[in-house]
């Protein structure tokens, strides 16, 4: 008799309890963790091209350059590694992002699930750059990084995906499900001088 | 008795700020150093220096500062060697002085200095060379008990250090008059500027100078306005990398007692600027003459320091000893603050300042030095003479203010590998051609007077926007230049006279030992430095450095240009330990990896080992088991062996790898087959690194016909991605075939034991276990508890196994579903103990045994090389020495007798005493199955030896124990449990 799954579980819900942490003042950060569906899409060889084409007409997304990403209404595509691009959506159910970038890409690419893999939090406020300054070797002035651009870099020690949202400036932050909570620790820490509001999850 | 001017000053003598100095309560005010604070109030002995133990007092007004060194604070806090003139005072501060016992006053080691003619330089490689057996047991603890300054706290560091990333458009270091035009021409043109003032007022010279003060408030309120400006007091920069890059500690709350909540210590800047701007300014520096250590000599700049900024006077009857104008200045501020000035001994014949002064009845001794100090532990009197020696007189001094001109702060411009320049009219080294992008301004390259370097760093400020490409410059203003009629200075070093005269004060470096080193044959700066320890205390030289160049140069009859500066390396100051660490101490030290049941090993008790950077479950104690972690490891491997257990897995690496040409990919990779293998179907798989040795091994399945799923050791499983995208970018780029790490998506669990099926049977849906159906090495997709699993019939541990994975987020509930299963069974949760146990019965390969030093065939794989076909290792694992017969192979070891302990890394011998080591032990645990100990080991000869008895030799305990050499497989040769 089949069981329906039970929703899956997040490292980060038991790391990241909603509250205020650290400093109280005007200068706090929000800091939110987000249930996401994830998929890691790699060319074949020699596909790239007619891997665009299908991205753009299946799921209707250009996949973007180097230290970029490109987004929907409901799909973002972040430039992880030579043609290789990480696919972030609202979580609806198990498997379901990689089904259908598997059916809109066909023989072109190679779709991997990540879904679990990797756990989503963004971090929001003014002073989300200074925060993030504490651990993060990349330039993230408003003159050197801006809202679309992505990098794959180590914050705090650990490998990360950054993406910028907006001006706020808000950040997403995608890192390994095995070092959420590690890197929550690291950066409820790094924000305490300036005080974090930790929202329920998305 | 105060020494506290009536006014001025930069203090806010409305706050009262009690401190401690070797347990002596005073009281000095907010702006206060710790040095103005004591000179204020006084002291003059602060010290006792590093091998002679002479008394010291405070010479600089800056970190050049060599004597006047303390512990600061008290318990955790303390710290040793601070300099007393850029410690901030503030309020319940202690310190103590250091080198000294039992008191600063009465020491008793002061009797070095009369045993001063048997330590010279170079006296630890001359007198401690001989016996060897004493180096241990009396010279190295008799130098440590006399050497050495203060003593570092022993408890951990309660305060938190911080590490911060800036990027800017220009970096300026130094907030003098240069340092603050540079910065004030690069913000105006819209740079992102980052400006490091090592003091914790901005401005540098300009705080001497009541003058002056509107134009340096008013620029750095200009700056403070720009919001890309950050202006970064009490922070050094003390190294300057390639890149551009360059390191600064920030000393957030050195001037607080604690620093206040969630607030770091100090702060460690990592600055990445685009271009830079030196404007460090000059070191005065010292003259070497007999007693210029004695506490009451104070450099003429710092002395001029003390009184202005701090409205301190340093004595009251002083004589200046000079060779430049400068000097003048202090001697005029000095009479000004009602400091008798007993005489200023110009060592040139003439000067017009010299004129000025002595119309305005200042006695001047033209073309004199001093010879020597009187006084016991501080000036009382200062002989002064005419320069070949003759008209000495000895004049009665509480203060001798001393100037040897100035030397720019080269530091960084020497580490950003700039060469370095002799220039005639300074008498010292200015940087020469940069080589990064940077450049020097002001006094850090010779541009001496405040207006002076004003303008210069107003044009290394435009220098800076013009090379970013920034566009026009805006004027800005700039003080006023006072046009006023000088002598040049005359390079002068040293006043030979007898008695010690010091180069170097910190370490007690004499120009004699200069002389000593070049006489025996340590000519080279470099060689002469290391020989006498010149230069190379905390503060690194800065006061006499180029003064005991200058000694070697005469000594070897060649110019300074020619003997050079050692080579300046970082920290230019020093810096703490804790602020390197960083964060990264404690439990913060690395990254923690955690499997996604670690909550559930939690709640269960498990005790947990690391594994790299993971945390896994060690084992289970249950009541009763506490004292013995034995009883737990025993009891969950007999579980496995008789019925079933249930361990988390997902520690191992994971790929993906995808693609048409995957087969052949891993065909590559490993040493045998993949491309043969059918879909549903595991198979083991072995890879070698290209020397031949054994780099990983796992079990990899195929999902499709171009999709493998691909596992690793969990030491390996990065490396082995690197491996694969190396060869994948490099060796084999015509390959078709993608890959990732899948590590974090998939958690796994292992089901082991002859109940393993019957367990799982129960959880699993839309899979028919039976063996028939389901036969060892079979991998199918099905549900646990409604999730999404994958099982793969595989075995670590020998017993009928299935390996679990799901989705990590699904962990729990189907680890929960197979432990419900599995209840009626005894199923047993164990950990990486009882795996290694496990294991080894089994006599499956390991790290112990994949140490990165055995070949297949040493491992008994030899299997699974296979004959046709190409292979990462292929070529080299085929070279004598790793073909020789003689190489130590994979056996199985028991002790003879059934009680006696195995260890692992025990020497395998042929008789008790024999010291021809056929082998080691590589693993050694209990068996649950034969009731003895077991191991591994490699063994010279290896299965020639199997059912003959060898000693496993463990020399530290004095271990000789019996052994029976046997197959490496203990329990079920035959291989017939894992496919029951």
């Amino acid at each position: 008799m089949p069981v329906s799954a039970p929703e899956p579980r997040s490292p980060l819900v038991q790391a990241l309890k909603p509250g205020r942490h650290g400093a109280v003042g005007a200068r706090q950060v929000t800091l939110r963790a987000y249930r996401r569906s994830l998929v890691q899409l790699q060319a074949r060889k020699g596909r790239a091209a007619d891997l665009a084409t299908a991205v753009r007409q299946g799921l209707g997304l250009a996949l973007p350059p180097p230290g970029r990403a490109e987004t929907s209404p409901t799909l973002a595509a972040i430039w992880i590694q030579p043609s290789a691009w990480l696919l972030c959506a609202p979580y609806l159910a198990e498997g379901d992002l990689a089904r259908s970038v598997r059916a809109a890409v066909g023989s072109a690419g190679a779709v991997v699930d990540q879904t679990h893999g990797k756990s989503v939090l963004r971090l929001s406020g003014p002073t989300a750059r200074a925060v993030l300054e504490t651990g993060c070797r990349i330039d993230l002035h408003p003159r050197a990084f801006a809202p679309g651009q992505a990098a794959a870099t180590p914050v705090g020690h650990i490998d990360c995906i950054l993406r910028q949202l907006d001006n706020a400036p808000s950040y997403e932050l995608i890192v390994a499900s095995t070092l959420a909570e590690a890197f929550v620790d690291w950066l409820l820490h790094a924000a305490a001088a300036y005080g974090c509001e930790v929202l329920p999850p998305d | 008795m105060s020494h506290r001017l009536a006014s001025g000053g930069r203090l806010d003598r409305t706050r009262r700020l009690r401190f401690t100095f070797d347990g002596r309560s005073y009281v000095g005010h907010a702006g206060d150093t710790l040095a103005s604070a004591l000179m204020a109030n006084g002291v003059r002995l602060v010290g006792r220096s590093f091998k002679y133990h002479r008394p010291r007092g405070i010479l600089t007004a800056g970190p050049d500062e060599p004597s006047a060194l303390v512990e600061l604070r008290a318990g955790a806090r303390r710290e040793a060697n601070m300099p007393m003139p850029v410690v901030e005072l503030f309020d319940g501060l202690e310190a103590q002085s250091q080198n000294r016992w039992p008191s600063l006053a009465f020491d008793i080691l002061s009797v070095n200095s009369l045993l001063s003619r048997f330590l010279p330089a170079g006296f630890y490689y001359k007198t401690f060379m001989w016996p060897a057996a004493f180096w241990e047991k009396v010279y190295e603890p008799l130098i440590r008990r006399s050497a050495g300054l203060g003593w570092a706290a022993k408890e951990a560091d309660p305060d938190h250090y911080e590490t911060r990333h800036a990027h800017c458009d220009v970096l300026v270091a130094g907030s003098g008059a240069a340092g603050l035009a540079a910065a004030r021409i690069a913000a105006e043109a819209g740079a992102r500027v980052i400006l490091c003032e090592q003091d914790f007022e901005l401005g540098g010279g300009l705080l001497l100078d009541p003058a002056l003060e509107d134009w340096r408030a008013a620029t750095v309120a200009a700056l403070a306005r720009q919001s890309e400006v950050t202006l970064l007091p009490r922070t050094t920069v003390f190294g300057y990398y390639d890149s551009n890059v360059l390191g600064a500690v920030e000393r957030v709350a050195d001037h607080l007692a604690e620093p206040p909540e969630h607030q770091p210590r100090q702060r460690y800047w990592t600055i990445r600027a685009r271009e830079v701007v030196l404007a460090t300014g000059a070191h005065e520096r010292l003259i070497a003459f007999p007693g210029n250590d004695r506490p009451g000599v104070v450099l003429a700049g710092a002395a001029l320091s003390y009184l202005r900024r701090f409205a301190v006077a340093p004595g009251k009857r002083a004589v200046v000893f000079t060779n430049n104008d400068e000097a003048y200045d202090t001697a005029l501020a000095l009479r000004e603050a009602g400091v008798e000035i007993a005489a200023i001994a110009d060592v040139r014949p003439a000067a017009v300042r010299a004129d000025e002064a002595r119309r305005a009845g200042i006695d001047v001794r033209s073309g004199s030095v001093v010879t020597g100090v009187g006084g016991g532990r501080d000036v009382e009197r200062v002989t002064v003479a005419r320069r070949n020696g003759a008209d000495g007189e000895s004049l009665a001094a509480d203060l001798l203010c001393v100037s040897g001109g100035h030397s720019p702060a080269i530091e960084l411009a020497s580490q950003s590998r700039t060469p370095l320049d002799w220039s005639d009219a300074i008498a010292g080294f200015v940087p020469g051609q940069p080589v990064q992008r940077q450049r020097s301004a002001g006094a850090a390259r010779g541009i001496f007077g405040v207006a002076e370097a004003a303008s210069d760093g107003a044009t290394a400020g435009r220098a800076a926007v013009a090379a970013l490409g920034l566009g026009k410059t805006e004027a800005i203003a700039l003080p006023p230049a006072v046009a006023r009629a000088g002598t040049p200075s005359e390079p002068f070093w040293e006043v030979k006279a007898s008695g010690k005269a010091f180069v170097d004060l910190q370490h007690d470096v004499t120009t004699e030992d200069i002389r000593l080193a070049h006489r025996e044959g340590y000519a080279h700066i470099e060689h002469a430095k290391r020989y006498t320890t010149h230069a190379m205390a905390t503060d690194q030289g800065k006061t006499g450095g180029l003064v005991g160049a200058a000694v070697l140069a005469e000594a070897r009859g060649e110019s300074i240009a020619a003997v050079g500066m050692p080579t300046y390396r970082p920290y230019a100051s020093p810096v703490s330990f804790g602020v390197i660490a960083g964060h990264a101490v404690g439990k913060n030290f690395a990254p923690v990896r955690r499997t996604a049941l670690h909550a559930w090993h939690v709640r269960h008790g498990a005790r947990f080992m690391e594994a790299g950077m993971w945390m896994r479950p060690a084992y289970y104690p249950q009541p009763g088991e506490e004292k013995d972690a034995w009883l737990s490891v025993l009891r969950e491997a007999r579980a496995v062996r008789r019925a079933v257990g249930i361990c988390d897995v997902s520690t191992l690496g994971k790929i993906d790898v995808q693609g048409k040409d995957a087969g052949v990919f891993l065909d590559r990779l490993y040493t045998n087959t993949f491309s043969t293998l059918p879909i549903g179907r595991a198979r083991y798989g072995l890879m070698l690194r290209e020397d031949g040795i054994v780099f990983d091994d796992g079990t990899t399945s195929r999902l499709a016909d171009d999709h493998f799923f691909m596992t690793t050791t969990t030491a390996n499983a990065a490396r082995v991605l690197e491996h694969m995208e190396y060869h994948a970018q490099t060796v084999w780029p015509e390959l078709d075939v993608q890959f990732c790490a899948v590590t974090d998506h998939w958690a796994s669990m292992s089901a082991a034991g002859p109940k393993a099926r019957l367990a799982l049977a129960k959880a699993v849906q839309g899979l028919d276990l039976a063996n028939a159906a389901f036969p060892f090495m079979a991998v199918g997709d099905a549900q646990v508890a409604g999730c999404p699993v994958r099982v793969f019939r595989i075995s670590f541990s020998g017993e009928l196994a299935y390996e679990v994975a799901t989705p990590a987020g699904f962990a729990e509930p189907v680890w929960e579903a197979i432990m419900a299963a599995g209840a009626e069974h005894g199923i047993t949760p164990y950990g990486v103990e009882a795996l290694g146990l496990l294991r080894i019965e089994k006599g499956h390969v390991a790290g112990a045994e994949l140490g990165g030093h055995t070949t297949a065939r040493d491992l008994g794989l030899e299997r699974m090389l296979k004959k046709n076909g190409d292979y990462v290792g292929r070529v080299l694992a085929g070279r004598p020495g790793l073909v020789a017969p003689e190489r130590p192979r994979l056996v199985g070891l028991r002790p003879v007798d059934p009680k006696a302990r195995l260890r692992a890394g025990s020497h395998l011998v042929a008789a008790v005493g024999d010291g021809q080591s056929l082998g080691w032990v590589t693993s050694a645990m209990p068996s649950v199955e034969l009731d003895c100990w077991i191991g591994l080991g490699m063994l010279s000869g290896g299965e020639a030896w199997h059912d003959k008895r060898l000693f496993a030799a463990f020399p530290l305990y004095d271990e000789y124990v019996e052994v029976a050499v046997t197959h490496p497989h203990h329990v079920d040769h035959e291989n017939a449990r894992v496919r029951a």
